[in-house]
């Protein structure tokens, strides 16, 4: 089986009929329509997205320069305290008094009860020997005049070292105060174990931070970083902050958004660098996005079946409209020449009627001129020609006189006619006529048929053009039957006789003027035709606001079915007095 | 019937002239007009009919003016509107201005007449 690509077209909707002129419309409408909706659900959402994006941008900065300022800090505070301390070793005792290895030993367990990471103390002579030593190591009488941390400490009061191996090859760093003596500078060192920095700095660690390490002003890390190795790998640093500053920036890390933090650790050599995940990352961030979406798809779809649905409504309605007009136009048109055909009508009929009277009163003339003359030899012959004369002016006479009818059944009044009584007036004029035709007559009135607005005498005239036509369709031995009955909005009469019937061809043209099949010559019927009979029925139909209907068929009789339209306000006063 | 006087009044002098002729045949007394100024002429030098038989429209005084002038000069004149220029409004503002009847062309003699009869007796009746 073939699949067939899915394809949805509201234009679709419109009715097969539809022109393109009405597609067009369509489609203008759905395209207004949409960008009307839309513009304002996407404004709205775009306002939305900046203005919470900039409000989680603002509160990650705030975050990130809040943990940096306090990690920064803290560690500023515990480097303060060994240094003070050791100060104030420095102060309490002389360079002799330190350099006996109890003394310093004694101190050493003193400091190191209240100061975390501290893994020995040593005093360094002037000459750069180090003179007495208390910690795990053995490393009492080493030379430290060549290292380079060494003429930095003694350039100096107070000194913190980078991160280092040293004689005992582990990373540490150390913290030196100098003092004067005879013949230059002592030195008080306190050595501090790099994994005390790492444990310290996992201590302030966050869920919010994504990495925590502390380098050097040339990038060499000091401690282990998450994302950047291990203590004396190098670390790309840039955008060096000033003292006491911490400076904010936006990086890629590993195609990933960051914030860096970057703070400088007053008294060492040390900057703190502290990344944490960009607000993209962000939980409420990415469930606001989702959101965001589908309320922006939501109101898309709605907005879009709704538009759909108007737009096809409207089109429609303005093809009804304007349907409507084009029909009421046409009818306009028909009334107006239907209205031309009377004047004209009426002018053709004045015109006849003179030349007509004369030729009457002059063959009326003939034969009162020959009934004076009895003896006159001619005289039948002549007689019968001027009773063809007066036949052909009395046939004439019906045309014209027809015609001007017509004429003024164009300016009517219209009343409240009752259909039912109508019908049983005009069949009181044709009683006799269909006793002598032997012609069934079969009523089915609705008793509870309403009144309709017309004029009594041109309704009149329709019902006898019709039931005359019946009775000429059936000549003789038929039945002729008449069906009332009512919608809502309509009154019904359907005519029917079981006469000859008509071909399609006749039944299409029966409603033209001077049309007619009653030749009374050639048929022998008694009547001939004026072919305006149901002209004029049509005229009149159509002018009160009905329609008529002919159903024939050859053999099988015709239907004139007549509807009008119900005089709706005096209805229910109607029902009543019956 | 007899010695009952006409007076035709139309512009279609032969229609008049026939319509006369018949008439006189059947021992009317008829004369003939054929415009509005000659009937009241012939109406005011002394031929007073008992009917008039007039047109509607024709040159110079229309019918309606005509009647209203014959009308107006005796009013037992009877006056039977025989038009070719049949229309409801002029049929109604001829009965409004007293006319008898008003008769179609081309007429029935036989209709006229009795027209004529019934006109004629209804004068009669008035005087």
């Amino acid at each position: 089986m073939t699949e067939q690509p899915f394809s949805w077209n509201p234009l679709n909707y419109l009715p097969a009929a539809a022109s393109g002129r009405y597609r067009r419309l369509c489609r203008s409408l759905l395209v207004i329509m949409i960008l009307i909706t839309i513009i304002p659900v996407l404004i709205t959402a775009s306002l939305s997205f900046f203005q919470y994006r900039r409000l989680l941008q603002e509160e990650t900065y705030m975050n990130a320069h809040w943990s940096a300022e306090n990690s920064r800090q803290m560690i500023e505070t515990f480097i303060e305290k060994l240094r003070a301390a050791i100060l104030v070793v420095s102060d309490a005792y002389t360079f002799p008094e330190l350099a006996q290895q109890e003394r310093l030993d004694q101190v050493f367990v003193k400091l190191k009860a209240y100061h975390r990471g501290l893994v020995d103390l040593s005093v360094i002579g002037p000459d750069g020997v180090q003179k007495a030593y208390a910690g795990p190591y053995n490393l009492a009488g080493k030379d430290y005049s060549a290292v380079s941390w060494y003429t930095e400490a003694l350039s100096r009061r107070l000194f913190v070292s980078e991160v280092f191996l040293g004689y005992r090859n582990i990373p540490h760093f150390v913290v030196t105060v100098s003092r004067p003596t005879t013949g230059g500078s002592w030195l008080l060192r306190a050595s501090i174990d790099a994994k005390t920095l790492d444990e310290f700095l996992a201590s302030v660690d966050s869920d919010l931070t994504e990495d925590l390490f502390l380098v050097t002003e040339q990038g060499v890390l000091q401690t282990t970083s998450r994302y950047h190795g291990t203590i004396h790998d190098q670390f790309p640093i840039s955008h060096l902050p000033k003292k006491g500053r911490t400076v904010l920036l936006e990086q890629e890390q590993n195609d990933a958004p960051i914030l860096r933090a970057l703070g400088r650790i007053q008294g060492t050599p040390w900057v703190l660098v502290l990344d944490q995940p960009g607000y993209q990352h962000k939980k409420n961030w990415l469930a606001f996005k989702g959101q965001l979406w589908m309320i922006v798809i939501g109101c898309a779809v709605i907005c879009g079946l709704i538009v759909i649905r108007i737009a096809v409504y409207l089109t429609n309605r303005i093809r009804t409209a304007d349907e409507a007009r084009q029909t009421a136009l046409s009818q306009a048109e028909h009334t107006n020449k239907l209205a031309s055909i009377g004047r004209l009508a009426a002018g053709v009929a004045h015109e006849i009627n003179n030349p007509l009277a004369i030729i009457n009163e002059k063959t009326g003339l003939m034969q009162d001129l020959l009934a004076m003359h009895p003896d006159f030899s001619g005289r039948d012959k002549f007689n019968q020609q001027l009773k063809a004369i007066l036949a052909a002016v009395t046939r004439t006479k019906a045309i014209t006189h027809r015609l001007l009818g017509f004429s003024r059944r164009m300016d009517s009044t219209l009343d409240l006619v009752r259909i039912n009584e109508l019908i049983l007036e005009v069949l009181d004029f044709l009683e006799k006529e269909a006793i002598y035709r032997n012609i069934t007559l079969d009523l089915n009135l609705d008793r509870q048929l309403p009144v309709i607005q017309g004029d009594q005498g041109q309704l009149q005239q329709v019902l006898l053009n019709i039931i005359n036509n019946a009775f000429d369709a059936i000549g003789e031995d038929g039945k002729l039957s008449i069906v009332t009955s009512s919608s809502q909005d309509e009154v019904k009469i359907a005519i029917s006789d079981d006469g000859a019937g008509m071909p399609p061809e006749v039944v299409k043209q029966i409603f033209e003027p001077f049309f007619t099949t009653k030749s009374g010559i050639a048929s022998g019927k008694e009547r001939e035709g004026t072919g305006l009979g149901l002209f004029i029925v049509y005229g009149i139909v159509k002018k009160l606001g009905g329609d008529i209907q002919v159903n024939s068929a050859v053999g099988s009789g015709s239907t004139f079915t007549l509807t009008f339209p119900v005089a709706h306000e005096q209805s229910e006063e109607h029902h009543g007095r019956h | 019937m007899a010695g009952t006087k006409i007076m035709i009044v139309d512009d279609e002098s032969e229609f008049a002239a026939t319509l006369a002729e018949r008439l006189e045949l059947r021992g009317l007394e008829v004369i003939t007009a054929d415009c509005g100024e000659q009937a009241i002429a012939n109406v005011r030098e002394g031929w007073n009919p008992d009917v008039v038989l007039l047109d509607l429209k024709m040159p110079g005084l229309d019918g309606l003016e005509t009647l209203e002038l014959i009308k107006n000069h005796d009013p037992s004149i009877e006056v039977i509107i025989l038009t070719g220029h049949g229309s409801v409004a002029s049929g109604i503002n001829g009965m409004k201005r007293g006319v008898f009847d008003y008769l179609m062309k081309p007429v029935d003699l036989g209709e006229l007449l009795g027209k004529l009869d019934q006109a004629v007796k209804k004068r009669r009746a008035g005087q």
